[in-house]
């Protein structure tokens, strides 16, 4: 019997001018793991958001269609009820977490459901240890990483037994290996306990690797469903940007004139997180700056910019330095989106850096009625219309689309010659179409430097 | 300590300072919270904004008063609301009282964000509890709301610029309550989605009361007696 099944859903979030889903009919199986992929505003949250009951009952709008998810239909029964049947693991972990420590986190959602009290403490040592963290039952949330604590929401989400698992983006925090590991253990446990598993996903590589079926949505149609190798052919045939990377940058001998040079840069918070770092910097190139999460990478591109002093060795820097942080759409403080951009640049200069990244018609707009990849292509243009000497990007493409992401590697390309460049980043992808020269972190230390080509050699 | 006990006790060591009007036992209530907030992680905030408050209550109320016989110091005539400017031992005492006073609260209100397990509190409580789980809520996200103004300031100075000066600091007022908003709604979807609200829920099993717990309602209750009696 089927888990769940959307038949003809049309929905239109308030005040939208178009419908964010449009006919869609699904049927999801027992144990099936099911990729959803598709651009920025393609319908996908929205779709995880109507299997869970929250549109309609808690975002509004018009909904026609119909949605049964365990044999009720989610017009009847709010998210509330849904939740015996249905979890969700939000893309941010800051925004889902209600409780204080590990364990009581976990257990909240056992409790909501009236699971017997002698039942709830087992149920989540049992989730927590699923996924390897059981020793972080007795720890306090405030003192967990970004990573400890999507395992942290998974591990509430398996907890209460879903028949039906939707994660959203739900590896974020976490660099490749990480993500792979993480979205593989769930793909395997939810098969061995016939859980159906929808994940929405940017990193499309990664959510083919654990799918058995594919679904593609533009303007909230389904335009692909199918097993994964059809779907894997489909694309290829329909959509080959989401299934080939960039294409790599032919790497080239490099001799422009330095405008920052890290020499012998260590750092610690506590514990060393950078040692003896030397490197440069030349105008005209791009440099990946590549590693696991911990591997000191942030800490170097903040220094890098003169966000951060070195506490050992020393940085010489000329010119002007802009850093665009993880997140840009969460800090953006003007009231429109040209000021946004303008508050460090001339107004032609506004204007330009608006017009380079798609957003030229949005520039009266408030910052905060944009979507979210919106947002974050306008901390983008904040840090290029400076027209920095320096330009550090810190993971620009997360949560980012692929066609999304081909323009940014355009973009990075095309203005390459104007200054150096840093980019911080997990993804290999772009790093090789971007970067003329990429850079290993490892323990705090650069563990390996290479052309942009090889850059399998750099990661394996 | 179980979280309820200690909350008792906080309650009563904050009643006592509301009560009485002795020097010597306010300083003491806030030596001793002092010492115990200055034990707990995250207690810079809370030691600052109770020693500031407490200090601009100490400098400022006696200027503003006007009572007492035994004038220390007479100053100017300012408009309203000053009048003279004089200060007197009466008017000193005072404002020790309410500046004590005044740290004191604050300062047992740092060792309620800190050093108490909201969780377990939530669940301890028979009354009031979506209040206590919305303050519990807030208390979790104050670090949150703290990076986010990090993050603001980051970005700004990655652009070139500087968070400076009060101006500089209110710039980030607006953006920083939008995006709290932003996470409350997130979270309130969130919670809904996870059966917050469904109606009969159940608790997982917490240890019991020991001596220490019991000992802590003693405690407290002899407190307030003692502190409503001698004040």
């Amino acid at each position: 019997m089927a888990v769940a099944r959307v038949e003809e859903l049309r929905f239109t979030y308030p005040d939208a001018p178009a419908a964010a889903l449009d006919g869609v009919s699904l049927v999801l199986e027992p144990g099936e793991v099911v990729a959803v992929l598709g651009a920025s505003g393609s319908g996908k949250s929205t779709l995880l958001r109507a299997l869970g009951g929250l549109v309609p009952h808690f975002h509004g709008g018009r909904f026609a269609g119909r949605v049964v998810v365990g044999g009720l239909d989610t017009r009847e029964a709010p998210p509330a009820v849904l939740a015996a049947l249905v979890a969700t693991v939000f893309q941010d972990p800051e925004d889902q977490i209600v409780l204080e420590r590990v364990r009581n986190e976990v257990a909240f959602g056992l409790e909501n459901l009236a699971v017997p009290a002698p039942e709830i403490w087992p149920r989540a040592e049992a989730a927590l240890d699923a996924l390897g963290i059981g020793e972080l039952g007795g720890r306090a949330i405030a003192t967990l990483s970004g990573g400890e604590l999507q395992r942290v929401c998974l591990a509430s989400a398996l907890a209460v037994a879903p028949q039906l698992l939707l994660l959203d983006e739900p590896s974020s925090e976490l660099d490749d290996d990480g993500a792979d590991r993480l979205l593989g253990e769930v793909a395997a446990l939810a098969r061995d306990r016939g859980t159906s598993v929808v994940i929405s996903e940017h990193r499309v590589g990664r959510a083919l690797r654990h799918a058995d079926r594919v679904l593609f949505l533009e303007a909230g149609r389904i335009l692909c469903d199918a097993p994964h190798d059809e779907a894997v052919g489909w694309l290829a045939a329909q959509r080959p940007g989401w299934v080939e990377p960039p294409g790599p940058r032919p790497a080239r001998a490099f001799a422009g004139v330095p405008v920052a040079t890290l020499d012998g840069v260590g750092f610690a918070y506590g514990a060393p997180v950078l040692e003896d770092v030397s490197l440069s910097l030349h105008r005209g190139e791009v440099v990946g700056l590549l590693g696991a999460n911990g591997a000191g990478k942030s800490t170097l591109a903040r220094i890098a910019a003169g966000l951060l002093p070195p506490q050992a060795g020393r940085v010489d820097r000329s010119g002007r330095a802009c850093y665009l942080a993880q997140d840009p759409g969460r800090h953006l403080v003007a009231e429109t989106v040209l000021e946004e951009v303008a508050l460090a640049a001339p107004l032609a200069a506004a204007r330009e850096a608006l017009a380079a990244v798609g957003l030229d018609g949005h520039a009266d707009r408030h910052p905060r009625d944009l979507s979210s990849g919106e947002r974050e292509r306008v901390g983008l243009a904040a840090v290029l219309a400076p027209a920095p000497d320096l330009l550090v990007l810190d993971e620009p493409t997360r949560g980012v689309d692929p066609p999304r992401k081909r323009e940014l590697a355009r973009l990075l390309r095309a203005q390459a010659r104007e200054r150096a460049t840093l980019l911080v980043t997990h993804d290999h992808d772009l790093a090789t179409a971007v970067c003329d020269r990429l850079v290993r972190l490892e323990g705090g230390r650069i563990a390996a430097v290479a052309a942009a080509a090889p850059v399998s050699r750099l990661h394996r | 300590m179980s979280a309820l006990p200690a909350l008792l006790l906080l309650l009563a060591v904050a009643t006592v300072a509301l009560a009485t009007d002795s020097v010597v036992a306010l300083a003491a209530i806030t030596g001793i919270l002092t010492v115990l907030v200055a034990r707990l992680p995250g207690r810079r905030i809370y030691l600052w904004s109770a020693g500031f408050g407490g200090l601009t209550i100490f400098l400022f109320s006696p200027l503003v008063a006007h009572y007492g016989a035994d004038v220390l110091w007479r100053g100017p005539h300012l408009p309203t609301p000053f009048g003279w400017l004089d200060v007197t031992t009466e008017e000193i005492q005072t404002a020790a009282v309410l500046a004590l006073r005044l740290t004191a609260l604050a300062l047992a209100f740092g060792i309620f964000a800190l050093g108490i397990d909201h969780d377990r509190l939530v669940q301890g409580l028979r009354f009031a509890r979506r209040s206590m789980l919305a303050l519990a809520i807030a208390l979790r996200l104050l670090p949150t709301l703290q990076r986010d103004a990090a993050g603001l300031t980051e970005a700004l100075r990655g652009r070139g610029v500087e968070v400076a000066g009060v101006r500089g600091h209110a710039r980030l007022l607006a953006p920083l309550v939008a995006g709290s908003l932003e996470r409350s709604l997130s979270l309130a979807e969130a919670m809904e989605a996870r059966g917050f609200g469904r109606g009969r829920r159940t608790q997982a099993p917490r240890p019991a009361w020991g001596g220490r717990d019991w000992g802590a309602v003693a405690l407290a209750l002899l407190l307030v007696g003692v502190g409503v009696l001698w004040r």
